[in-house]
C-alpha cells in the first residue's frame, strides 16, 4: 500500500510538473512551427548537462526503425521538481510531442511524454512550449 | 530490565548525575545548532554584528518559492510595465531582432554567459556566503560568482579597466537591507526575453544595477533591483522580485558544454543514433 501510495505521489508530482525551461532560448535550436509526435520505445536515456535527452526507437509502417533523440529539462530543474533520472527508464513505450530541431535532423525538443499507463510528464527544455500550446 | 539493574549497581544519585550530563549534551546540541546561526525576534539569520545573514542556498527570484524542498524553476523577465520611458533610440538598444546570429540572438546557446541582470533571476541555485566584511554570491548556472566587499554606502567604485559579464559590485547596508551596487558592465543580454522572432532584449555598457535585499520572514527575502541605464532609459525603474531559502538544498555541478547536442540548432549524432538499425 505504502508503495501504491509513494507512486501514486509520484505520478502527480509528474502531472504537476510545468514545462521548464532552457538555458538558452527556445528558437535558436527548435523550430516552432516543426510540431513532431512519435511513439516508439525509450533506447537511452543521458541525464547529464545541460538537458537530459532520451532516445526513443521508433518503427515505422515498413518496420523501420529510426532513432529519435529528444532533449528535455536540465537535471537541477527536473531533480528539484521532484523528478529523478530513473522516470524514464529504457524498454519504456512512450509518446513524445515536441518540437523538430532547426537542422531537420531526427532531434527535437521533447515537450511531453507520455507512458503507455497514460501517465503524462512534462520533460521539455522549449523555453515553455508545448504543442497545442 | 537492564536499566533497573543498571540503576541498582550505579545509584539513584548516579542515575541522576547520568540524566544530567545527557541533559547538558542535548543542550550543547541544541546550542550548537541555534548558534551557527544566531536569530532575531523575528527569527532572521543574523550575524554576531546583528546585520542581517544572508548565507545558505537560495531559490533566487527564477523560481516558484514553493515554501518546499522541491520548487520549480520559473523564468523571470523584467516587466516592461515596470520599465521607465525610453530615450531617442533607446528602443533600439533595449529590443533587437532575430539576427540568425546565435551569439547575437541568445549567446547562452553558444554557452557564453548570460551576465549580472540576467544571472539574478535564473532559475537555477544560489549559494550566498556571507562575512563580517564580504558577501560571496555562487551561481549554480555556468559556476559564475561574485565577492562583494562591504563598505561606506555610496562610496566610489574602484576604477574599472574593462566592463565584464558581471560587473564591479560593491555592497553596504541600509538598517537591515542589504544594497549591492554594481557597474562595470559589457553591453550583454538583459534578460531570457525572446519573442516569437527570436529577437532578445538587451542593456547598454553604461547600465547601473543596484539590488536591495530585505528579510520579508525567516525563510524568504524581497529582492529589488534598480536598472540605471542612460543610454536606453529616460530614469531609473525598479523590477519586484523574491527569493527563498532552501536549507536542505545544494548547488550542483553544471557544465554547458557537456551535453549540448544541437547547439545552434546544429545537432550531433548521438552514440545511441549511430548504432540506429535504420
Amino acid at each position: 500500500m505504502k508503495t501504491l501510495d509513494a507512486a501514486c505521489a509520484a505520478c502527480l508530482v509528474m502531472l504537476a510538473v510545468p514545462t521548464v525551461v532552457a538555458h538558452h532560448s527556445f528558437a535558436s535550436e527548435y523550430d516552432r512551427t516543426k510540431p513532431v509526435s512519435v511513439t516508439g520505445v525509450v533506447k537511452k536515456v543521458e541525464w547529464r548537462n545541460p538537458h537530459i535527452w532520451f532516445y526513443v526507437d521508433v518503427k515505422d509502417d515498413r518496420g523501420k526503425v529510426t532513432t529519435w533523440g529528444f532533449s528535455g529539462g536540465p537535471p537541477a530543474f527536473l531533480m528539484r521538481q521532484g523528478i529523478s533520472r530513473d522516470v524514464m527508464k529504457t524498454g519504456d513505450v512512450i509518446k513524445v510531442e515536441g518540437f523538430r530541431a532547426r537542422d531537420g535532423s531526427n532531434n527535437g525538443s521533447g515537450g511531453k511524454v507520455t507512458f503507455a499507463d497514460g501517465r503524462s510528464v512534462f520533460t521539455a527544455s522549449a523555453e515553455d512550449v508545448r504543442p497545442g500550446t | 530490565m537492564m536499566c533497573i539493574g543498571v540503576r541498582n549497581r550505579l545509584g539513584s544519585a548516579s542515575v541522576r548525575h547520568i540524566v544530567a550530563v545527557i541533559l547538558l549534551a542535548v543542550a550543547i546540541s541544541g546550542c550548537s545548532a541555534a548558534g551557527d546561526k544566531p536569530q532575531g525576534e523575528e527569527g532572521v539569520p543574523r550575524m554576531p554584528d546583528g546585520r542581517p545573514d544572508f548565507s545558505g542556498v537560495w531559490a533566487g527570484p527564477g523560481f516558484a518559492h514553493t515554501g518546499k524542498p522541491t520548487d520549480s524553476a520559473t523564468v523571470r523577465r523584467y516587466t516592461e510595465s515596470n520599465m521607465a520611458p525610453f530615450k531617442p533610440g533607446g528602443q533600439a538598444l533595449l529590443n533587437r531582432p532575430y539576427t540568425g546570429n546565435v551569439r547575437l540572438d541568445d549567446p547562452t546557446a553558444v554557452c557564453l554567459p548570460n551576465g549580472l541582470t540576467r544571472q539574478i533571476p535564473s532559475p537555477y541555485a544560489q549559494q550566498w556566503i556571507q562575512t563580517s566584511d564580504q558577501l560571496v554570491v555562487l551561481y549554480e548556472y555556468m559556476h559564475f560568482f561574485r565577492v562583494i566587499p562591504f563598505g561606506p554606502p555610496n562610496r566610489a567604485h574602484a576604477p574599472v579597466d574593462e566592463p565584464t559579464y558581471m560587473g564591479d559590485s560593491i555592497a553596504w547596508w541600509e538598517d537591515d537591507t542589504l544594497v549591492i551596487d554594481t557597474i562595470g558592465l559589457n553591453e550583454w543580454l538583459l534578460d531570457a526575453y525572446h519573442p516569437e522572432d527570436g529577437g532578445s532584449r538587451w542593456h547598454s555598457d553604461q547600465a547601473h544595477v543596484v539590488e536591495r535585499i530585505g528579510y520579508t520572514d525567516r525563510s524568504n527575502a524581497s529582492y529589488d533591483v534598480t536598472i540605471d541605464d542612460p543610454a536606453i532609459f529616460q530614469a531609473p525603474w525598479v523590477e519586484k522580485w523574491q527569493m527563498q531559502l532552501k536549507p536542505n538544498w545544494k548547488i550542483l555541478e553544471f557544465v554547458c558544454d557537456d551535453n549540448d547536442r544541437c547547439r545552434g540548432g546544429n545537432c550531433i549524432e548521438s552514440d545511441a543514433q549511430k548504432s540506429s538499425t535504420q
